[in-house]
């Protein structure tokens, strides 16, 4: 569960966080509350290979369980 | 938020950047917020930044829901329901203030933080599970809207026609402030539920020696599991995930708000218990009544039931709660949907940008309740059976959403010191694994079931 950020990208261990948490405010608002700011994307985080595979195993979980929910609701219309 | 964002190579971040209507709207709507924060005036505070908590469950306690609660307490009585209905929401609270603080913390809705972070297939999966869910439950929303609209003899059309009209209105304004308080102000009107349970007149004493939470109600295991499906499902939603995220955003709510928004989503989840109960303990009145073979989601249902036992003051405020909290599910889903449509497109999504400068946002909040009103007017859609399956189908594909939910909510380089602390991450997993177990459980059940695999 906690895997995404002991395995941040080097560009996020990099930023020190004295300067990472530092506010500066534009108008009313905390300049990474701009649109300008919002629409660039956050660097990619690393899972590890045991995360991405309880990931799938977990998605792979929920598709087969939501079709046997929708092969009931098919059937029980019959 | 805390991670810089990436830049090609070579580019140096401007200094200024430049703003956006969408800007301009916000930094109005916060400079207000800073005033009434300089000038310690507690309540105002509070009144400015309450909005997304109580809007996500109050949301949540939607027509299917109340229908779901009054046939509870209709079949079972108050035993084993009403302490597990607080329950329930208190799970709602753990998973809804990581969505709050995530989006105060990041700036950045759900749906696009899975993408850009765990990468775009997660992202669209999850994107998908929304749509899916939410086109389900928008279905079962106008059917509860028609159920209330049926005590006063109007039609389909009306119920259509009445959520349309509540969308296109709500959406017109182009600021996010003024969309919060026409949802807000409808969604008080849950409280209606409540007043039909003290119409009905139950015997305090009574509903407190029947509360019993070991009293499992009787009937088949599959019956069981479906009262906890659908009982789970009518308390925790994918969709909730993503809209409390993306509103609390979209508000411009800030890590300084992290204490407010908590008091609006326990406000929310307090209310929504209250509320759900008040629904339980008005659909007890007919537990001796022939409340067993009410159809909920068909005719005038409850309703007219309430109005033959109890009068008809009882049955028209039960009908007026059922077109309310279908009206305010229809508003928060749709937005939810159009916050995840334009977060996975990377286009502009906040409703304080003009239809002309977030077409997607837009057109999603509006195509996916048209499409859902088009299926109400299918004649012999199944309609009954989609109702009764919505709140189980979004049970079963829940426990992805909260996964990346508790994932994001963990990531120290998005969210530094506002990350989950081990007690909020051991009660979050067990929220999971108890969600994950109910849905999938009854998925299973019913399956084996209807193949005849296993007996009834």
């Amino acid at each position: 569960m906690n895997d995404a950020h002991h395995s941040s990208s080097p560009q996020d261990r990099d930023l020190q966080p004295p300067e990472r948490f530092k506010d500066k405010q534009v108008h009313h608002l905390e300049r990474d509350q701009l649109v300008a700011e919002t629409s660039r994307p956050v660097p990619r985080a690393a899972l590890s290979a045991r995360t991405a595979a309880g990931l799938w195993a977990l998605r792979v979980f929920a598709v087969l369980v939501s079709l046997m929910v929708i092969y009931t609701f098919i059937a029980q219309l019959h | 938020m805390t991670v810089t964002p990436s830049f090609p190579a070579g580019d140096i971040p401007p200094s200024e950047p430049p703003l956006t209507e969408e800007d301009t709207a916000r930094s109005r709507d916060r400079s207000r917020v800073h005033r009434a924060r300089g000038h310690s005036r507690r309540w105002l505070l509070l009144w400015l930044l309450a909005g997304p908590g109580i809007l996500a469950m109050l949301g949540e306690n939607d027509g299917p829901s109340m229908i779901a609660y009054a046939a509870d307490g209709a079949q079972y009585g108050l035993g084993f329901f009403v302490p597990l209905i607080p329950v329930l929401f208190a799970m709602a609270f753990i998973c809804q203030e990581m969505c709050m603080r995530v989006g105060a913390v990041t700036h950045r809705g759900y749906g696009g933080l899975v993408l850009q972070r765990y990468g775009r297939v997660w992202g669209w999966f999850g994107a998908g599970d929304l749509t899916l869910t939410n086109l389900v439950t928008l279905v079962a929303e106008f059917v509860s809207i028609r159920v209330g609209l049926a005590y006063f003899h109007l039609s389909s059309g009306v119920a259509v026609a009445l959520g349309l009209v509540l969308v296109v209105f709500t959406l017109s304004g182009g600021r996010y402030w003024r969309w919060e308080r026409i949802v807000l102000g409808l969604a008080l009107f849950n409280g209606l539920f409540l007043l039909a349970a003290i119409l009905v007149r139950p015997h305090a004493g009574a509903v407190v020696s029947s509360v019993d939470f070991m009293s499992f109600p009787g009937g088949s295991f599959n019956t069981l599991l479906l009262l906890l499906a659908s009982t789970v499902g009518a308390t925790v939603t994918p969709w909730m995930i993503f809209f409390q995220q993306s509103a609390s955003a979209d508000k411009g709510m800030t890590a300084r708000d992290i204490k407010h928004g908590r008091y609006d989503t326990a406000a929310g989840a307090a209310l929504a218990a209250i509320f759900g109960v008040g629904a339980l303990i008005a659909g007890a009145a007919l537990l001796t009544h022939h409340g067993p073979g009410i159809q909920g989601f068909t005719g005038a249902g409850f309703p007219e039931a309430l109005t033959h036992v109890a009068g008809s003051a009882v049955g028209t405020v039960f009908a007026l709660g059922l077109i309310e909290a279908g009206a305010v599910a229809i508003l928060t889903i749709c937005a939810s949907t159009a916050y995840a449509a334009g977060e996975c497109a990377g286009v502009s999504r906040s409703f304080n940008r003009s239809p002309r400068n977030a077409a997607v946002f837009y057109a999603a909040n509006i195509g996916v309740a048209l499409l859902a009103a088009v299926v109400i007017l299918i004649p012999g859609a199944p309609l009954l059976s989609i109702a009764l399956n919505a709140n189980v189908l979004a049970t079963v594909l829940l426990p992805v959403s909260l996964v990346f939910m508790v994932m994001l909510a963990n990531d120290t380089a998005l969210m530094g010191p506002w990350a989950n602390k081990r007690s909020t991450n051991a009660i979050g997993i067990t929220v999971i694994a108890f969600v994950g177990l109910c849905g999938a459980a009854y998925g299973i059940d019913s399956f084996l079931q209807v193949t005849h695999l296993i007996g009834p």
